[in-house]
């Protein structure tokens, strides 16, 4: 992997992690897209990876730093009061809590298995167009239901325990290469009647954790001899990521104020349509 | 349900201990420190089902 490979791929990283537009898949097929010889087994690969992926998730932490420190204070106040008041801040750190632990378990039990069948280009390419498909899906099914119904939207915290669960569950889908974190939450958040931008903060606020404790995780890889290699790359390369994952939030979060997922959703169905033709009939080997 | 919340506690950190050990269950460490995770929420549990109902 040369240098400006590498930092080609913090970006590819740093924007592929939150637009919903699947990371883990956009990491398999654009290298043998443009033929590039990246061993994405190698233990200085994996070093490079958490390197992003550190970098990825101290850019959300930095944007929703504020939200951060009112939902640790929510959930310490309600931990020590014995309680669950309805102050939004609480709920919305156990909602956090509901939607990270079958995410922690399905991760930790199906994520290395899962990664060994399918992180390949033909499976990528039919996930990254189901991904889309599902978001438009998902996008006209919410048209539907609220051209029958008046629009009315529950705010974040007003969601049950349930629902988070269920959103989280959805967004453990992402596991499979190709289909995207932000997206299968986003899509989940519009079945439990969130509004778009309600349904993006609350996938990017989920993320936050799952990608932080990910990396932590692996931490140790960065101080393996073999990550001594790729140093520099994985120092300017996080760096880039987590700039890279700073502009993409603070777009999307703009974006999903008057948007929807429509867009995103076109470009899976069309590179993933593409990418599985050029695959299957082995015009890209 | 609170004597549930406190054995469920106790049975993920033995789980976690299982698993870092290596000694019955096959040596992981990410497993461990889930079952750390579940046990302390269950302890949070159990902190919920023990606290006085809400005064009106």
């Amino acid at each position: 992997m040369t240098f400006v490979q590498a930092m080609l791929l913090a970006v590819l990283q740093g924007v592929s992690e939150l637009f919903p537009i699947s990371s883990l898949g956009h990491t398999v097929l654009v290298p043998a897209l443009l033929h590039w010889h990246v061993d994405e087994g190698a233990e200085s690969f994996l070093a490079f990876v958490v390197a992003l992926h550190l970098g990825t998730a101290l850019a959300l932490l930095v944007f929703y730093r504020n939200d951060w420190i009112a939902i640790v204070r929510g959930l310490v106040r309600s931990i020590a009061r014995g309680r669950i008041e309805k102050d939004p801040d609480e709920r919305t750190a156990w909602l956090l809590v509901a939607g990270t632990i079958p995410v922690g378990i399905l991760g930790v039990i199906f994520q290395t298995p899962v990664k060994a069948l399918f992180a390949s280009p033909i499976p990528v390419s039919i996930f990254l167009f189901l991904n889309g498909f599902v978001m438009l899906l998902g996008e006209w099914l919410r048209r539907r239901q609220h051209a029958r119904d008046a629009d009315t939207y529950r705010r974040l915290p007003d969601l049950a325990a349930k629902d988070g669960v269920l959103i989280g569950v959805v967004q453990s889908l992402a596991l499979l290469p190709g289909i995207s974190r932000s997206g299968s939450a986003i899509v989940a958040g519009l079945f439990r009647d969130l509004h778009h931008d309600d349904a993006a903060r609350y996938s990017f606020l989920l993320a936050t954790p799952v990608i932080l404790a990910a990396s932590i995780l692996e931490l140790p890889t960065l101080l393996e001899p073999s990550a001594h290699d790729v140093l520099v790359q994985s120092v300017v390369g996080g760096l880039l990521a987590a700039v890279t994952a700073y502009a993409s939030v603070a777009f999307l979060t703009r974006w999903f104020r008057h948007n929807d997922l429509a867009p995103f959703a076109w470009y899976c169905v069309a590179a993933g349509a593409i990418s599985f033709v050029l695959f299957a009939t082995k015009v890209i080997a | 349900m609170k004597p549930l919340a406190l054995v469920l506690a106790v049975v993920f950190f033995v789980v976690a201990i299982l698993y870092w050990t290596g000694i019955v269950l096959p040596h992981h460490v990410k497993h461990g420190i889930l079952a750390v995770v579940l046990g302390l929420l269950c302890l949070v549990w159990f902190r919920f089902q023990s606290a006085s109902p809400a005064t009106r």
